[in-house]
Protein backbone atom coordinates (compact mmCIF):
# COMPACT_ATOMS: atom_id res chain seq x y z
CA UNK A 1 0.00 0.00 0.00
CA UNK A 2 1.14 3.48 -1.23
CA UNK A 3 0.39 6.61 0.70
CA UNK A 4 0.01 9.18 -1.92
CA UNK A 5 0.78 12.98 -1.09
CA UNK A 6 0.55 15.59 -3.43
CA UNK A 7 0.40 18.70 -2.16
CA UNK A 8 0.49 20.73 -5.34
CA UNK A 9 0.38 24.43 -3.91
CA UNK A 10 2.14 24.28 -1.01
CA UNK A 11 5.62 24.56 -1.07
CA UNK A 12 7.85 24.79 2.52
CA UNK A 13 11.63 25.58 2.93
CA UNK A 14 12.77 25.45 6.11
CA UNK A 15 16.03 26.85 8.02
CA UNK A 16 17.82 24.29 9.78
CA UNK A 17 18.62 26.05 12.97
CA UNK A 18 21.65 24.84 15.70
CA UNK A 19 21.96 26.49 18.87
CA UNK A 20 25.45 27.46 17.18
CA UNK A 21 24.10 29.00 14.23
CA UNK A 22 24.70 32.55 14.22
CA UNK A 23 21.58 34.22 13.11
CA UNK A 24 22.42 36.27 9.51
CA UNK A 25 20.36 39.34 8.28
CA UNK A 26 18.96 39.22 4.79
CA UNK A 27 18.79 42.44 2.85
CA UNK A 28 15.68 42.99 1.63
CA UNK A 29 15.48 41.06 -1.61
CA UNK A 30 13.39 40.35 -4.24
CA UNK A 31 9.71 39.22 -3.62
CA UNK A 32 10.64 35.71 -4.92
CA UNK A 33 12.22 35.05 -1.69
CA UNK A 34 9.19 34.44 0.03
CA UNK A 35 8.42 31.77 -1.58
CA UNK A 36 11.52 30.22 -0.18
CA UNK A 37 9.40 29.75 3.27
CA UNK A 38 7.45 27.05 1.23
CA UNK A 39 8.70 23.46 0.96
CA UNK A 40 6.95 20.67 -1.52
CA UNK A 41 6.99 17.58 -0.57
CA UNK A 42 5.69 14.44 -2.66
CA UNK A 43 6.38 10.99 -3.16
CA UNK A 44 5.19 10.30 -6.66
CA UNK A 45 3.50 7.49 -8.53
CA UNK A 46 3.61 7.32 -11.97
CA UNK A 47 -0.11 6.46 -12.28
CA UNK A 48 -1.21 8.93 -10.22
CA UNK A 49 0.10 12.17 -11.34
CA UNK A 50 -1.29 11.48 -14.38
CA UNK A 51 -4.63 12.74 -12.66
CA UNK A 52 -2.91 15.53 -10.97
CA UNK A 53 -0.19 16.25 -13.51
CA UNK A 54 -1.26 15.64 -17.11
CA UNK A 55 2.10 17.42 -18.63
CA UNK A 56 4.34 15.47 -16.20
CA UNK A 57 3.59 12.17 -17.34
CA UNK A 58 5.48 13.22 -20.58
CA UNK A 59 8.64 14.15 -18.47
CA UNK A 60 8.52 10.90 -16.76
CA UNK A 61 11.91 8.93 -17.65
CA UNK A 62 10.95 5.91 -19.80
CA UNK A 63 13.37 3.58 -17.41
CA UNK A 64 12.15 3.21 -13.71
CA UNK A 65 15.76 4.00 -13.09
CA UNK A 66 18.93 4.84 -14.81
CA UNK A 67 22.24 6.95 -14.22
CA UNK A 68 22.02 9.43 -11.74
CA UNK A 69 23.55 12.76 -13.17
CA UNK A 70 22.95 15.18 -11.02
CA UNK A 71 25.80 15.92 -8.71
CA UNK A 72 26.13 16.28 -5.43
CA UNK A 73 29.34 18.87 -4.83
CA UNK A 74 31.74 19.25 -1.72
CA UNK A 75 33.85 22.25 -1.47
CA UNK A 76 36.24 22.80 1.52
CA UNK A 77 38.62 25.97 1.96
CA UNK A 78 41.22 25.92 4.33
CA UNK A 79 43.22 29.15 6.04
CA UNK A 80 46.45 30.15 4.27
CA UNK A 81 48.50 31.04 7.14
CA UNK A 82 50.50 28.27 6.72
CA UNK A 83 51.20 28.83 3.03
CA UNK A 84 54.64 30.15 2.94
CA UNK A 85 57.89 29.94 0.42
CA UNK A 86 58.60 26.70 2.06
CA UNK A 87 55.55 25.22 1.47
CA UNK A 88 53.68 26.88 -1.23
CA UNK A 89 51.37 24.06 -2.23
CA UNK A 90 49.60 23.03 0.97
CA UNK A 91 47.00 20.45 0.30
CA UNK A 92 48.49 19.67 -3.27
CA UNK A 93 50.96 17.91 -0.95
CA UNK A 94 49.18 15.43 0.19
CA UNK A 95 50.40 11.97 -1.34
CA UNK A 96 48.05 11.03 -3.77
CA UNK A 97 47.87 7.32 -2.44
CA UNK A 98 45.97 8.96 0.44
CA UNK A 99 43.61 10.90 -1.34
CA UNK A 100 43.01 7.48 -3.85
CA UNK A 101 42.19 5.76 -0.45
CA UNK A 102 39.62 8.65 0.07
CA UNK A 103 38.39 8.55 -3.16
CA UNK A 104 37.89 4.53 -3.00
CA UNK A 105 35.64 5.89 0.52
CA UNK A 106 33.67 7.73 -1.73
CA UNK A 107 33.37 4.86 -4.96
CA UNK A 108 34.82 6.65 -7.15
CA UNK A 109 38.56 5.99 -9.16
CA UNK A 110 40.57 8.38 -11.29
CA UNK A 111 40.45 7.77 -14.77
CA UNK A 112 42.16 10.82 -16.30
CA UNK A 113 44.54 13.84 -14.67
CA UNK A 114 46.39 16.52 -14.98
CA UNK A 115 48.43 19.23 -13.03
CA UNK A 116 49.73 23.14 -13.75
CA UNK A 117 52.08 25.67 -11.29
CA UNK A 118 48.04 26.34 -9.97
CA UNK A 119 45.87 23.05 -9.09
CA UNK A 120 45.50 19.54 -9.78
CA UNK A 121 42.40 18.00 -12.16
CA UNK A 122 41.30 14.75 -12.08
CA UNK A 123 38.54 13.11 -13.90
CA UNK A 124 37.04 10.27 -11.98
CA UNK A 125 35.09 7.54 -12.83
CA UNK A 126 32.01 9.45 -11.37
CA UNK A 127 33.06 13.15 -11.58
CA UNK A 128 36.10 15.87 -10.51
CA UNK A 129 38.62 16.41 -8.05
CA UNK A 130 40.19 19.63 -8.11
CA UNK A 131 43.46 20.33 -5.73
CA UNK A 132 44.23 23.70 -5.00
CA UNK A 133 46.93 24.88 -2.16
CA UNK A 134 43.74 25.76 0.33
CA UNK A 135 40.73 24.23 -1.58
CA UNK A 136 39.70 21.09 -2.12
CA UNK A 137 36.30 20.78 -4.71
CA UNK A 138 34.66 17.40 -5.27
CA UNK A 139 32.02 16.76 -7.65
CA UNK A 140 30.58 13.48 -7.51
CA UNK A 141 27.25 11.69 -9.35
CA UNK A 142 25.06 8.39 -10.04
CA UNK A 143 25.18 6.84 -6.03
CA UNK A 144 28.54 7.98 -4.81
CA UNK A 145 29.17 8.45 -1.11
CA UNK A 146 29.91 12.00 -1.02
CA UNK A 147 30.04 13.22 2.36
CA UNK A 148 32.13 10.03 3.34
CA UNK A 149 35.35 11.99 2.44
CA UNK A 150 35.01 14.62 4.60
CA UNK A 151 36.48 13.48 7.57
CA UNK A 152 39.60 11.23 6.19
CA UNK A 153 40.22 14.90 4.15
CA UNK A 154 40.32 17.31 7.23
CA UNK A 155 42.23 14.85 8.65
CA UNK A 156 45.13 14.63 5.44
CA UNK A 157 44.90 18.55 5.54
CA UNK A 158 45.80 18.75 9.13
CA UNK A 159 48.90 16.61 8.48
CA UNK A 160 50.34 19.39 6.30
CA UNK A 161 49.37 22.03 8.78
CA UNK A 162 46.01 23.08 7.02
CA UNK A 163 42.81 24.14 9.05
CA UNK A 164 39.41 23.74 7.64
CA UNK A 165 38.03 27.42 7.44
CA UNK A 166 34.79 27.01 5.23
CA UNK A 167 32.91 23.67 3.62
CA UNK A 168 29.94 24.14 1.36
CA UNK A 169 27.79 21.10 0.15
CA UNK A 170 25.41 21.69 -2.76
CA UNK A 171 23.01 19.83 -4.77
CA UNK A 172 20.14 19.58 -7.08
CA UNK A 173 17.27 17.61 -6.94
CA UNK A 174 18.20 14.10 -7.95
CA UNK A 175 16.25 12.58 -11.33
CA UNK A 176 15.95 8.92 -9.28
CA UNK A 177 15.95 10.29 -5.49
CA UNK A 178 14.63 6.70 -4.58
CA UNK A 179 17.98 5.14 -5.92
CA UNK A 180 20.39 6.83 -3.49
CA UNK A 181 21.62 5.20 -0.51
CA UNK A 182 21.53 6.47 3.39
CA UNK A 183 22.03 9.92 3.74
CA UNK A 184 20.93 11.45 0.30
CA UNK A 185 17.94 10.23 0.49
CA UNK A 186 16.69 13.09 2.42
CA UNK A 187 18.71 16.71 2.43
CA UNK A 188 17.98 16.64 6.29
CA UNK A 189 20.09 13.36 6.80
CA UNK A 190 22.36 14.74 4.53
CA UNK A 191 23.04 18.13 6.74
CA UNK A 192 23.09 15.69 9.81
CA UNK A 193 26.40 13.98 8.57
CA UNK A 194 27.94 16.80 7.33
CA UNK A 195 27.70 18.94 10.53
CA UNK A 196 28.81 15.96 12.56
CA UNK A 197 31.54 15.94 10.09
CA UNK A 198 32.64 19.30 10.58
CA UNK A 199 35.22 21.05 13.76
CA UNK A 200 33.07 23.62 16.01
CA UNK A 201 34.83 26.22 14.67
CA UNK A 202 33.06 26.72 11.85
CA UNK A 203 30.67 28.02 13.75
CA UNK A 204 28.43 30.01 11.26
CA UNK A 205 26.11 27.54 9.53
CA UNK A 206 23.19 27.41 7.27
CA UNK A 207 21.24 24.95 5.30
CA UNK A 208 18.72 25.82 2.65
CA UNK A 209 16.37 24.40 0.37
CA UNK A 210 16.16 26.89 -2.67
CA UNK A 211 12.54 25.54 -4.84
CA UNK A 212 11.24 27.74 -7.28
CA UNK A 213 7.36 27.61 -6.92
CA UNK A 214 6.25 26.52 -11.08
CA UNK A 215 8.95 23.82 -12.13
CA UNK A 216 7.43 20.51 -13.33
CA UNK A 217 9.18 18.63 -11.84
CA UNK A 218 10.20 20.27 -8.49
CA UNK A 219 13.95 20.83 -9.31
CA UNK A 220 15.35 22.68 -5.85
CA UNK A 221 18.81 23.64 -5.35
CA UNK A 222 20.04 22.24 -1.87
CA UNK A 223 22.86 24.46 -0.02
CA UNK A 224 24.67 23.76 3.24
CA UNK A 225 27.39 26.16 3.99
CA UNK A 226 29.71 26.26 7.23
CA UNK A 227 31.76 28.93 8.00
CA UNK A 228 34.98 29.92 10.67
CA UNK A 229 34.10 33.95 9.48
CA UNK A 230 30.38 35.09 7.88
CA UNK A 231 32.76 37.36 5.56
CA UNK A 232 33.81 34.73 2.08
CA UNK A 233 37.17 34.07 1.70
CA UNK A 234 37.18 32.78 -2.00
CA UNK A 235 37.02 35.50 -5.05
CA UNK A 236 36.02 33.66 -7.69
CA UNK A 237 31.99 33.46 -8.44
CA UNK A 238 31.24 29.94 -8.83
CA UNK A 239 28.76 28.98 -11.88
CA UNK A 240 27.04 25.23 -11.57
CA UNK A 241 24.48 24.90 -14.15
CA UNK A 242 22.58 21.41 -14.42
CA UNK A 243 20.72 20.76 -18.07
CA UNK A 244 18.08 17.49 -18.51
CA UNK A 245 16.25 16.55 -21.26
CA UNK A 246 19.05 17.61 -23.51
CA UNK A 247 18.49 17.65 -27.68
CA UNK A 248 18.70 13.75 -28.93
CA UNK A 249 20.87 14.92 -31.71
CA UNK A 250 23.21 16.71 -29.78
CA UNK A 251 23.73 13.62 -26.85
CA UNK A 252 23.92 11.47 -29.56
CA UNK A 253 28.08 13.01 -29.57
CA UNK A 254 28.68 11.58 -26.33
CA UNK A 255 28.27 7.85 -27.72
CA UNK A 256 31.15 5.77 -28.62
CA UNK A 257 31.42 4.57 -32.18
CA UNK A 258 31.88 1.42 -33.38
CA UNK A 259 35.47 0.94 -34.43
CA UNK A 260 36.61 3.92 -32.78
CA UNK A 261 40.29 1.78 -31.62
CA UNK A 262 38.86 1.38 -27.86
CA UNK A 263 40.56 4.31 -27.12
CA UNK A 264 38.81 6.32 -24.16
CA UNK A 265 41.35 9.61 -24.76
CA UNK A 266 40.63 9.98 -28.27
CA UNK A 267 36.96 9.17 -28.45
CA UNK A 268 37.12 11.96 -25.67
CA UNK A 269 38.92 14.31 -27.72
CA UNK A 270 36.80 13.77 -30.58
CA UNK A 271 33.70 14.36 -28.41
CA UNK A 272 35.25 17.72 -27.04
CA UNK A 273 35.84 19.08 -30.71
CA UNK A 274 32.67 17.78 -32.40
CA UNK A 275 30.39 19.16 -29.48
CA UNK A 276 31.74 22.70 -29.46
CA UNK A 277 32.90 21.47 -26.18
CA UNK A 278 36.76 23.31 -27.13
CA UNK A 279 35.46 26.87 -27.88
CA UNK A 280 33.02 27.84 -24.61
CA UNK A 281 36.76 28.73 -23.40
CA UNK A 282 39.38 28.37 -25.77
CA UNK A 283 42.25 29.41 -24.00
CA UNK A 284 41.52 25.78 -21.97
CA UNK A 285 43.39 22.81 -22.12
CA UNK A 286 40.79 20.36 -22.16
CA UNK A 287 41.57 17.17 -19.98
CA UNK A 288 38.73 14.84 -21.39
CA UNK A 289 37.32 11.13 -21.18
CA UNK A 290 34.89 9.00 -22.74
CA UNK A 291 32.99 6.36 -20.68
CA UNK A 292 31.91 2.82 -22.68
CA UNK A 293 29.46 2.50 -23.83
CA UNK A 294 28.48 6.21 -23.48
CA UNK A 295 29.60 9.57 -21.22
CA UNK A 296 31.61 11.35 -21.51
CA UNK A 297 33.77 13.96 -18.85
CA UNK A 298 36.52 16.89 -19.32
CA UNK A 299 37.83 19.20 -16.91
CA UNK A 300 39.31 22.49 -18.32
CA UNK A 301 42.44 23.96 -16.93
CA UNK A 302 43.20 27.60 -17.67
CA UNK A 303 45.56 29.36 -15.74
CA UNK A 304 44.57 29.05 -11.99
CA UNK A 305 41.05 28.50 -13.03
CA UNK A 306 38.74 25.42 -13.25
CA UNK A 307 35.99 24.22 -15.40
CA UNK A 308 33.98 20.63 -15.64
CA UNK A 309 31.67 19.17 -17.82
CA UNK A 310 29.79 15.98 -17.61
CA UNK A 311 27.36 14.05 -20.04
CA UNK A 312 25.23 11.25 -19.11
CA UNK A 313 23.38 11.21 -22.67
CA UNK A 314 21.01 8.48 -22.22
CA UNK A 315 17.39 9.04 -23.70
CA UNK A 316 15.33 9.56 -20.61
CA UNK A 317 17.54 10.48 -17.99
CA UNK A 318 19.64 12.45 -20.22
CA UNK A 319 21.92 15.22 -18.16
CA UNK A 320 24.51 17.43 -18.44
CA UNK A 321 26.57 19.85 -15.69
CA UNK A 322 28.69 22.64 -16.45
CA UNK A 323 30.69 24.47 -13.57
CA UNK A 324 33.32 26.92 -13.53
CA UNK A 325 34.98 29.33 -11.51
CA UNK A 326 35.31 32.97 -13.00
CA UNK A 327 35.90 36.17 -12.16
CA UNK A 328 32.42 38.34 -13.71
CA UNK A 329 34.36 41.60 -15.04
CA UNK A 330 37.16 39.20 -16.95
CA UNK A 331 36.89 40.77 -20.20
CA UNK A 332 38.80 37.70 -21.37
CA UNK A 333 36.44 35.20 -22.59
CA UNK A 334 33.59 37.28 -22.88
CA UNK A 335 31.19 37.71 -20.02
CA UNK A 336 29.65 35.08 -17.50
CA UNK A 337 26.78 35.41 -19.82
CA UNK A 338 28.51 34.66 -23.16
CA UNK A 339 30.46 31.28 -21.55
CA UNK A 340 26.92 30.11 -20.29
CA UNK A 341 25.73 29.89 -23.47
CA UNK A 342 28.75 28.49 -24.90
CA UNK A 343 28.36 26.17 -22.46
CA UNK A 344 24.57 25.64 -22.57
CA UNK A 345 24.37 25.30 -26.46
CA UNK A 346 26.42 22.30 -26.75
CA UNK A 347 23.33 20.73 -25.07
CA UNK A 348 20.09 22.00 -26.40
CA UNK A 349 18.41 21.22 -23.05
CA UNK A 350 15.00 20.98 -22.28
CA UNK A 351 15.40 22.38 -18.97
CA UNK A 352 18.54 24.33 -17.53
CA UNK A 353 19.36 25.18 -13.95
CA UNK A 354 21.73 27.66 -13.01
CA UNK A 355 23.19 28.17 -9.25
CA UNK A 356 25.27 30.95 -8.92
CA UNK A 357 27.77 31.74 -5.91
CA UNK A 358 29.29 34.74 -5.50
CA UNK A 359 31.28 34.27 -2.67
CA UNK A 360 33.54 37.48 -1.73
CA UNK A 361 31.84 39.54 -4.98
CA UNK A 362 29.23 41.73 -4.49
CA UNK A 363 25.56 40.47 -6.01
CA UNK A 364 25.78 42.67 -9.08
CA UNK A 365 21.50 42.34 -10.34
CA UNK A 366 22.62 43.59 -13.65
CA UNK A 367 24.86 39.90 -14.21
CA UNK A 368 21.84 38.07 -13.04
CA UNK A 369 19.14 40.16 -15.90
CA UNK A 370 22.10 39.92 -18.50
CA UNK A 371 22.30 36.17 -18.33
CA UNK A 372 18.60 36.26 -18.58
CA UNK A 373 18.70 37.93 -22.00
CA UNK A 374 21.26 36.35 -23.57
CA UNK A 375 20.13 33.15 -22.86
CA UNK A 376 16.56 34.66 -23.96
CA UNK A 377 17.92 36.34 -27.24
CA UNK A 378 20.64 33.28 -28.14
CA UNK A 379 19.29 30.04 -27.03
CA UNK A 380 15.29 30.96 -26.77
CA UNK A 381 15.11 29.76 -22.71
CA UNK A 382 12.79 32.13 -20.86
CA UNK A 383 13.71 32.23 -16.98
CA UNK A 384 11.06 30.73 -14.96
CA UNK A 385 11.77 31.28 -11.59
CA UNK A 386 15.05 33.43 -9.94
CA UNK A 387 15.54 32.87 -6.05
CA UNK A 388 18.49 34.55 -4.00
CA UNK A 389 19.71 33.65 -0.57
CA UNK A 390 22.83 34.59 1.59
CA UNK A 391 24.89 32.04 3.13
CA UNK A 392 27.61 32.43 5.38
CA UNK A 393 31.29 31.96 3.73
CA UNK A 394 29.51 32.08 0.55
CA UNK A 395 27.84 34.84 0.01
CA UNK A 396 24.60 35.34 -2.36
CA UNK A 397 23.70 32.40 -4.06
CA UNK A 398 20.96 32.84 -6.74
CA UNK A 399 19.07 29.92 -7.81
CA UNK A 400 17.56 30.44 -11.75
CA UNK A 401 15.83 27.83 -13.83
CA UNK A 402 15.00 28.30 -17.66
CA UNK A 403 12.96 26.18 -20.13
CA UNK A 404 12.55 26.85 -23.79
CA UNK A 405 10.20 29.64 -24.60
CA UNK A 406 6.63 27.54 -26.08
CA UNK A 407 6.44 28.54 -29.60
CA UNK B 1 48.51 -2.11 -14.10
CA UNK B 2 50.12 -1.69 -11.15
CA UNK B 3 53.25 -3.67 -11.44
CA UNK B 4 55.31 -4.26 -8.36
CA UNK B 5 58.22 -3.17 -9.83
CA UNK B 6 60.11 0.38 -9.61
CA UNK B 7 62.66 0.78 -11.48
CA UNK B 8 64.20 4.46 -10.85
CA UNK B 9 67.36 4.11 -11.84
CA UNK B 10 70.00 7.47 -11.01
CA UNK B 11 71.94 6.92 -13.53
CA UNK B 12 72.03 7.67 -17.23
CA UNK B 13 71.46 4.70 -19.82
CA UNK B 14 73.59 4.39 -22.94
CA UNK B 15 72.04 2.86 -26.14
CA UNK B 16 70.77 0.50 -24.95
CA UNK B 17 67.93 -1.37 -26.67
CA UNK B 18 66.86 -3.63 -23.72
CA UNK B 19 65.75 -2.02 -20.64
CA UNK B 20 62.88 -2.61 -18.69
CA UNK B 21 61.65 0.57 -16.35
CA UNK B 22 61.58 4.16 -16.23
CA UNK B 23 65.08 5.42 -15.81
CA UNK B 24 65.04 9.09 -13.30
CA UNK B 25 67.63 11.70 -14.86
CA UNK B 26 67.97 14.28 -12.15
CA UNK B 27 71.25 15.94 -13.55
CA UNK B 28 72.07 18.35 -16.32
CA UNK B 29 74.77 15.69 -16.89
CA UNK B 30 72.67 12.84 -17.00
CA UNK B 31 70.28 14.49 -19.30
CA UNK B 32 72.92 15.26 -22.03
CA UNK B 33 74.67 11.85 -21.76
CA UNK B 34 71.19 9.85 -22.72
CA UNK B 35 70.11 12.56 -24.84
CA UNK B 36 72.63 12.58 -26.89
CA UNK B 37 73.64 9.16 -26.88
CA UNK B 38 69.62 8.78 -28.50
CA UNK B 39 70.14 11.12 -31.39
CA UNK B 40 71.24 8.94 -33.95
CA UNK B 41 68.99 5.69 -33.01
CA UNK B 42 65.67 4.80 -34.37
CA UNK B 43 64.90 3.61 -30.83
CA UNK B 44 61.80 5.68 -29.52
CA UNK B 45 62.46 7.76 -26.41
CA UNK B 46 59.49 9.01 -24.11
CA UNK B 47 60.19 11.71 -21.95
CA UNK B 48 58.06 11.65 -19.04
CA UNK B 49 57.87 15.37 -17.26
CA UNK B 50 56.48 15.89 -13.56
CA UNK B 51 57.21 16.88 -10.51
CA UNK B 52 57.68 15.91 -6.91
CA UNK B 53 54.78 17.37 -5.75
CA UNK B 54 52.65 16.75 -9.06
CA UNK B 55 49.61 14.39 -7.60
CA UNK B 56 47.89 13.65 -10.84
CA UNK B 57 51.76 12.12 -12.53
CA UNK B 58 51.98 10.46 -8.90
CA UNK B 59 48.44 8.61 -10.09
CA UNK B 60 49.59 7.60 -13.35
CA UNK B 61 53.39 5.92 -11.80
CA UNK B 62 51.94 2.89 -12.05
CA UNK B 63 50.76 2.96 -15.62
CA UNK B 64 53.87 4.16 -17.41
CA UNK B 65 55.98 1.67 -15.22
CA UNK B 66 53.56 -1.00 -16.77
CA UNK B 67 54.11 0.12 -19.98
CA UNK B 68 58.12 0.61 -19.61
CA UNK B 69 58.28 -3.08 -18.95
CA UNK B 70 56.26 -4.29 -21.07
CA UNK B 71 57.55 -1.91 -24.27
CA UNK B 72 60.98 -3.34 -23.78
CA UNK B 73 62.30 -1.24 -27.05
CA UNK B 74 61.59 1.72 -25.85
CA UNK B 75 63.37 4.05 -23.97
CA UNK B 76 61.43 5.60 -20.70
CA UNK B 77 63.16 8.65 -19.09
CA UNK B 78 61.73 10.73 -16.43
CA UNK B 79 62.74 14.30 -16.13
CA UNK B 80 61.65 16.47 -12.52
CA UNK B 81 60.68 19.94 -13.93
CA UNK B 82 62.21 21.42 -10.83
CA UNK B 83 65.39 19.30 -11.10
CA UNK B 84 65.89 20.40 -15.10
CA UNK B 85 63.81 23.58 -15.27
CA UNK B 86 65.83 24.17 -18.54
CA UNK B 87 65.37 21.28 -20.20
CA UNK B 88 61.33 21.09 -19.59
CA UNK B 89 61.30 25.34 -21.27
CA UNK B 90 63.08 23.51 -24.22
CA UNK B 91 60.46 21.80 -24.25
CA UNK B 92 57.46 24.23 -23.40
CA UNK B 93 56.27 21.91 -20.70
CA UNK B 94 53.52 23.51 -19.26
CA UNK B 95 51.19 20.82 -17.45
CA UNK B 96 52.01 17.83 -16.03
CA UNK B 97 52.57 14.89 -16.85
CA UNK B 98 53.83 15.79 -20.11
CA UNK B 99 54.97 13.08 -22.23
CA UNK B 100 57.00 13.63 -25.55
CA UNK B 101 58.06 11.14 -27.46
CA UNK B 102 61.19 11.34 -29.62
CA UNK B 103 63.16 9.50 -32.82
CA UNK B 104 66.20 9.98 -33.82
CA UNK B 105 66.11 13.19 -32.09
CA UNK B 106 62.92 14.72 -33.26
CA UNK B 107 59.64 15.22 -31.47
CA UNK B 108 57.47 13.00 -33.27
CA UNK B 109 54.18 13.09 -30.72
CA UNK B 110 53.39 14.38 -27.57
CA UNK B 111 50.51 13.89 -24.95
CA UNK B 112 49.34 16.02 -21.98
CA UNK B 113 48.07 14.77 -18.83
CA UNK B 114 47.33 11.00 -17.22
CA UNK B 115 45.95 9.96 -20.60
CA UNK B 116 46.61 6.08 -20.26
CA UNK B 117 44.93 4.47 -23.47
CA UNK B 118 46.65 7.66 -25.46
CA UNK B 119 50.20 7.51 -24.47
CA UNK B 120 50.04 3.47 -24.94
CA UNK B 121 48.97 3.80 -28.56
CA UNK B 122 51.12 6.48 -29.36
CA UNK B 123 53.68 4.66 -28.29
CA UNK B 124 52.46 1.26 -29.71
CA UNK B 125 52.46 3.64 -33.26
CA UNK B 126 55.83 5.16 -32.90
CA UNK B 127 57.98 2.30 -31.56
CA UNK B 128 58.66 0.51 -34.56
CA UNK B 129 61.54 1.28 -35.95
CA UNK B 130 60.71 1.51 -39.74
CA UNK B 131 61.36 4.27 -41.73
CA UNK B 132 57.40 4.82 -42.68
CA UNK B 133 57.27 6.50 -38.56
CA UNK B 134 60.31 8.89 -39.61
CA UNK B 135 57.74 11.57 -40.91
CA UNK B 136 54.71 11.37 -39.16
CA UNK B 137 53.13 14.99 -38.38
CA UNK B 138 53.90 16.32 -34.63
CA UNK B 139 51.05 15.87 -32.91
CA UNK B 140 50.42 18.34 -30.12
Amino acid sequence: MLLLYILPNLFYKYHFSSTSHQALPLPSLSPHTNTNTHFLCSVLVATSSVLFYPQFFSDLPMAVSGFEGFEKRLELRFFNDSITNTNPIGLRLIDFESLDQVLNEVQCTVVSAVANHSFDAYVLSESSLFVYPTKIIIKTCGTTQLLKSIRPLIHLARNVNLTLRACRYSRGSFIFPNSQPFPYTSFEDEVVIVEESLPKSLRYRKASVMTPSNSNPSRAWHVFTASADVEPDESLVVVEVCMTELDRVNARSFFRRKGDEGNSDSAGKEMTRLSGIDMINANAFICDFAFDPCGYSMNGVDGDRYSTIHVTPEDGFSYASFECGLSLYDGGQGDIAEVLARAIDVFRPGCVSIATTYNGEDYDHEVTKRVERVLAKKLGLKCRSRLMDEFPGSGTVVYQSFTPRRK
Amino acid sequence: MGTAISNMLGAGEGNESEHSGVTKLSSSAQWQLHFNGMKDSNQLLVIDFSASWCGPCKSFEPAVRHMAVKFTDVSFVKVDVDELPEVAKEFDVTAMPTFVLMKNGKEVDRIVGAKQDELENKVTKHRGGDSDDDHHQMVK
